[in-house]
């Protein structure tokens, strides 16, 4: 989506692109600002250890002239001492800085994770259907991974680069400024170069990029189709296109290994003839005088010196350019509004009864599809149970997606103890369900976490009564550790009806007013079904129920069956008087999904 | 290549080493020239250009032109013929992969895991280049630079160059320290970071059970808590990276005092020039990189090691048994038969094959229904060979299909699998796969028979459409069909259809089988389907059921039979009422 997606917007953004940059680096400054004085006190850091580099060339010139040309072998001493401390200075210096800018990045960094991560976690359920998991983990780790350059070292160093030439440039010129400008005749050639060799070297980067994707691509692929290949014995045709990738890649490689082992003797010839034009130079004039032999080989320092952060500076324009393209999809997120949200005056509500009513509601997931729900009304008194049955797709989950308002319905009203939901605060309603949903996700971490999801209003002796109560204990207790028993890769270890039966628990523990169950259509195994079967009925004894049932016990105790059928109700009432409408539907559903399990129990 | 490499290498390094050389020779004349002559108040153009004083400094200087770009040169041809060298290296690596990819069982891609298969393909060989490339280039350039410099060194002046190379093997050691801990530690922000990606899955996807029991605080906590983790984790590396130029710098910097120090005493008793002065702080310059490059280089060889060892392993893997010189016999018309066979897969507790036998004579249309993971696909992949059976034997026209060599007994299968595969590459090149040098004609052919041609024509490119992620996706059941179409091309003698039609509708579905029946008279086909409506028109029809073959007999024999195959038929019509209901 991307590559097309940039293309677009490449047209129009030629024009405000300026805009825009400086508009994402104010936004990202703002996570910057916390910071502040660190901030100032890195780039004092900074600028000082920009100082200090360049002295010492300048004190090899005072070393040599003034101490070892006059045989001052005491000046010489403490001359080098103070070498040494400059050094030593530099490197304390260097290193705090370094690390305190990282600091500050890291900390950044953090900040912006914690703001994406809350930030999509509250955005409505439709932002996630319409955006794939993989592109919101993207948004919440790589894309912040790629400010990491800009934000933990970008700005700071660009300023100490800066300064850093500056002060060479100074240092050069107080001691002499002929040698100087004859030192920087080869500038202009090298940075010269440097530009040509960028703009080549990224036309031969975005190709080699290409054909890395593309010989990746194919490897991949073919791993993946590697049966199709054998089977249609397509091996040599295969090869054949392999081959051909595979050069193409090496080329792709080979050219920019060219421009490269063009551009680094280029770099090191300008670098020795810059030398040599010192030399020449400063060598005639050490003869007539003004120019010392300190004075030359403080130069001679000083034109090694004076490349290293012209070529960083480049680099840095680099990651800046990428920095902000990631930014930038990283305030797309976080400028979503969020479509589903509590009311500014939400209405007072405590201690549900849990009556929920739809009256004529009509739904459906986007404005263009088919509706879902057409025209749905129903009660569901207090303390009643009710069972929703229907062939896939004809709307049951979608019942339990409104009730607990992860969508907002089109027409109609849907309203709990005579409320309409949206005027309550969201956690206020959903705080009246305990939801148990098909998939029965877990998480890694304690069992004991899984049922409390970190609540700490819920003790660890309330979850032990409802755990012995649905009689979870009989395999809880096998486990090491019993509650405290880590979960990995999300339950992975333990099997389907025991995950159903942790989800029950941690449905049970909130004690909510209503019980909303998803059951899972497939079946468990025969050992703890029978648990399964029991905590059911634990779960729903005495208690407002809403089930999308799929288990045969679970309908025929239930006080109204709805049984929808392509977005509408379409019979309701008990197990019995259902099964005695003629061509009745949920006689036809009863005989297609139900009366195998009556044969099998 | 490699030996010209080093070559060129080793006399650039020896040009690079002229350069300081010059620089003193220069700067001493310019000294003994200062106290013979007294040039009082002479202009530098004067002097520049006078026969005398000139003429040795111009001389110096352009030597030291000379002997930099000659060093320049060869450092150009350094880097084209070992770097290069390397990039060759990876090709040849990397078509020796390939080819032994095309070369294993299914069962080894069973039993690794993808991500790692891919990995020797690409990670694994790029570091295996690295050593080859940078690795070699920058030992070599160590061992000879080294070599040389410490050698003059020694020449000029043994007492100043033992002071000047001491902080220096401090530098190799701290460098290899430095990258060994940077490497484990990446590693460990990478496991870390792993952690963080996977906490930001396991929220988003349960969106709605923490959005129903209102826990997004308790999530943003623990996310927070992993985030930390890696903050921390960051900046324990960044530690160490703060560290490694400072330190470099540090010692190089050591090096520069001890020699001016030393160097400065040494003067004063008339021992060495200031010209040897400049002269060394050039050479310890230019072993700063050198130096630094061997600890690097050093980590380098170890992990190019790892890898090399893994991608051994690979093509070491042992390759299905293929008997090259196995029976010509005749395979225009096939009478296939199970004798007896069980099978379980690599790794597997359970059978996932019992005991089969059924016979599928010529031109015959056989159908295998059966509940998912009845061991349906698993009798199609023993009769293609993607597995061999544990026990038992498969025969066509009574010869076992181990003694017919592999190519020949695919070559006259035409094989639709339940998950349909389709490169990223033109619709035409997809259906042609399964035929060499099919002719377009025969393209459209297959295309008609599969019922994808009027869907082709509509896309603006119709055949030339590229698929895949750069392209156009096709819809579940245009895929089916154009996996259907490149069978058909190969005109098979035996045509497996996988439950190949399950996308597709039952119009369209009807009208393909139709096809297959009239035009493919003589070719047997198998059909696996869920869909009772398809098959029951089949010669005869297998139930599966538990690896088993539970019923047989033709769709009216069976629903006679009252068994499973009758329940299943009952459901699919009880749910086709349903469906009708509006």
């Amino acid at each position: 989506m991307s590559s097309t997606d940039s293309k677009k917007k490449g047209s129009d953004k030629s024009k405000s692109t300026k805009a825009v940059d400086s508009r994402l680096i104010q936004r990202l400054y703002m996570f910057l600002k916390p910071y502040n004085k660190l901030l100032i006190l890195a780039l004092v850091l900074t600028l000082t250890t920009a100082y200090l580099g360049p002295l010492r060339p300048y004190l090899t010139q005072i070393a040599v002239d003034d101490h070892i040309a006059k045989d001052d072998i005491q000046g010489l001493f403490r001359i080098m001492l103070l070498f040494g401390g400059v050094l030593l200075g530099e490197y304390i210096l260097t290193i705090s800085s370094t690390y305190l800018t990282r600091w500050i990045g890291q900390g950044a960094l953090f900040e912006l994770r914690r703001t994406v991560f809350g930030k999509i976690q509250n955005l409505h359920v439709q932002f996630f259907d319409r955006n794939p998991i993989g592109r919101l983990i993207t948004r919440t780790t790589s894309d912040i991974e790629a400010l990491s350059d800009l934000l933990s070292n970008g700005v700071v160093n660009i300023i100490g680069d800066v300064f850093r030439i500056v002060f060479i440039l100074f240092f050069m010129f107080s001691l002499s400024w002929e040698l100087s400008l004859i030192s920087l005749i080869t500038l202009p050639v090298l940075v010269y170069a440097t530009i040509l060799f960028k703009r080549l070297v990224r036309v031969a980067f975005l190709n080699v990029r290409d054909q890395i994707a593309r010989l990746n691509s194919f490897v991949q692929e073919h791993i993946n189709g590697m049966s199709v290949v054998q089977i249609f014995g397509r091996q040599k045709r295969e090869m054949e296109r392999f081959k051909s990738i595979n050069q193409d890649h090496t080329d792709a490689h080979i050219k920019t290994v060219f421009y490269f082992s063009i551009f680094w003797p280029v770099v090191e010839v300008l670098s020795s003839v810059a030398m040599a034009l010192v030399i020449w130079y400063g060598g005639a004039r050490a003869l007539s005088g003004g120019v010392t032999f300190g004075v030359l080989l403080a130069f001679i320092q000083y034109v090694r010196l004076f490349f290293m952060p012209i070529r960083d500076l480049s680099d840095k324009f680099n990651t800046l350019q990428s920095a902000l393209a990631s930014s930038e999809r990283i305030f797309d997120v976080l400028d979503t509004e969020n479509k589903i949200k509590s009311p500014p005056n939400p209405a007072a509500f405590s201690n549900p009864r849990g009556k929920i009513e739809f009256r004529n509601v009509w739904f459906r997931y986007a404005s263009q599809e088919d509706y879902v729900l057409r025209d749905v009304s129903f009660v569901l008194e207090s303390g009643q149970s009710m069972a929703v049955v229907g062939a896939t797709g004809a709307g049951k989950t979608t019942l339990i997606n409104l009730i607990t308002r992860f969508y907002d319905i089109e027409q109609g009203e849907i309203l709990i103890d005579d409320i309409n939901i949206k005027d309550l605060h969201l956690s206020d309603l959903r705080k009246s369900f305990g939801l148990v949903l098909q998939e029965n996700a877990l998480f890694s971490g304690t069992i004991l976490e899984n049922i409390t999801l970190g609540n700490p209003e819920i003790s660890r002796q309330q979850v032990e009564n409802v755990v012995a109560m649905v009689e979870a204990d009989r395999f809880i207790d096998k486990l090491p550790g019993k509650l405290d028993f880590v979960l990995h890769e999300r339950g992975s270890s333990l099997s389907m009806g025991q995950r159903q039966l942790i989800c029950f628990i941690r449905a049970l523990v909130y004690n909510p007013a209503v019980i909303i169950l998803d059951e899972a259509t497939s079946s468990v195994d025969s050992e703890t079904e029978q648990l399964v079967t029991k905590a059911l009925h634990v779960l729903l004894k005495d208690r407002t129920s809403f089930v999308v049932a799929h288990r045969l016990s679970t309908i025929q105790h239930a006080d109204v069956i709805l049984v929808m059928h392509k977005g509408e109700i379409r019979e309701s009432g008990r197990h019995q008087s259902l099964l005695e409408i003629e061509n009745g539907i949920y006689r036809k559903l009863y005989e297609l999904q139900y009366k195998d399990q009556l044969l099998a129990g | 290549m490699m030996v010209g490499g080093v070559l060129f290498l080793t006399l650039s390094n020896a040009f690079l080493v002229w350069i300081p050389v010059l620089v003193r020779q220069t700067m001493d004349s310019v000294e003994s020239l200062a106290d013979e002559t007294v040039f009082g108040d002479t202009s530098v153009v004067d002097i520049l250009i006078s026969d005398q004083a000139g003429w040795v400094i111009a001389k110096g200087v352009l030597l030291l032109l000379a002997a930099s770009f000659l060093y320049g040169f060869l450092l150009f041809l350094t880097r084209q013929t070992l770097i290069v060298a390397s990039r060759y290296i990876e090709l040849d690596l990397r078509t020796h992969i390939y080819d032994k990819l095309q070369r294993l069982p299914q069962e080894y891609y069973a039993k690794n895991r993808t991500g790692d298969i891919y990995i020797r393909a690409t990670e694994d060989v790029s570091r295996v280049r690295e050593y080859f490339g940078p690795g070699f280039m920058y030992g070599v350039n160590t061992i000879t630079r080294a070599g040389i410099i410490i050698t003059i060194m020694f020449l000029v002046n043994a007492e100043l160059t033992l002071w000047a190379l001491m902080p220096l093997p401090l530098l190799s050691v701290i460098a290899y320290w430095m990258s060994s801990f940077i490497h484990k530690r990446s590693n460990e922000i990478q496991e870390q970071y792993a952690v963080l990606a996977g906490k930001a899955q396991e929220t988003f996807s349960s969106i709605r059970l923490i959005k129903s029991f209102a826990r997004e605080a308790y999530e943003q906590e623990r996310f927070d808590r992993e985030s930390e983790i890696y903050r921390r984790k960051k900046l324990r590396l960044d530690i160490v990276e703060s560290l490694f130029h400072p330190t470099l710098n540090l010692l190089v910097g050591a090096s520069i005092v001890l020699v001016i120090w030393k160097g400065g005493l040494l003067v004063m008793e008339g021992v060495v020039t200031v010209g040897n002065i400049a002269e060394f702080i050039i050479y310890v310059l230019f072993l700063t990189w050198p130096i630094a490059a061997l600890g690097y280089t050093l980590n380098l060889v170890q992990r190019s090691a790892a890898s090399n060892i893994r991608i051994q392993k690979l093509l070491d893997e042992p390759e299905m048994r293929d008997d090259m010189n196995g029976t010509t016999m005749d395979l225009s018309r096939l009478k296939i038969e199970f004798r007896n066979v069980s099978f379980t897969y690599p790794g597997a507790t359970e059978k996932a094959l019992n005991n089969i036998n059924l016979t599928i004579d010529d031109a015959m249309s056989v159908a295998i229904v059966g509940r998912t993971g009845a061991g349906k696909s698993t009798l199609v992949q023993l009769l293609t060979r993607m597995y061999d059976v544990n026990e038992g034997q498969i025969c066509i026209n009574g010869t076992d299909i181990r003694d017919i060599p592999i190519d020949r007994l695919r070559s006259v299968i035409g094989y639709v699998p339940q998950e349909t595969f389709l490169f990223s590459e033109t619709i035409a090149n997809n259906i042609a796969f399964g035929k060499e040098n099919a002719s377009f004609t025969e393209v459209e052919n297959a295309a008609r028979a599969a019922a994808v041609y009027d869907n082709v024509m509509l896309f603006e490119n119709k055949f030339e459409t590229v698929l895949g992620e750069r392209g156009i996706t096709l819809s579940g059941g245009q895929k089916q069909r154009t996996s259907i179409a490149r069978s058909l091309i190969r005109s098979p003698k035996l045509l497996i259809l996988d439950d190949s039609l399950s996308a597709v509708d039952t119009n369209t579905e009807s009208q393909i089988v139709t096809y297959i029946r009239k035009a493919l008279e003589t070719t047997n086909v198998i059909q696996i389907s869920h869909r009772i409506q398809s098959i029951r028109d089949a010669d005869i029809i297998y139930l599966i059921h538990e690896g088993s073959v539970a019923e047989q007999g033709t769709h009216d024999e069976l629903i006679e039979r009252n068994g499973h195959y009758a329940t299943m038929y009952r459901k699919q019509q009880l749910e086709k009422e349903l469906a009708e209901i509006n």
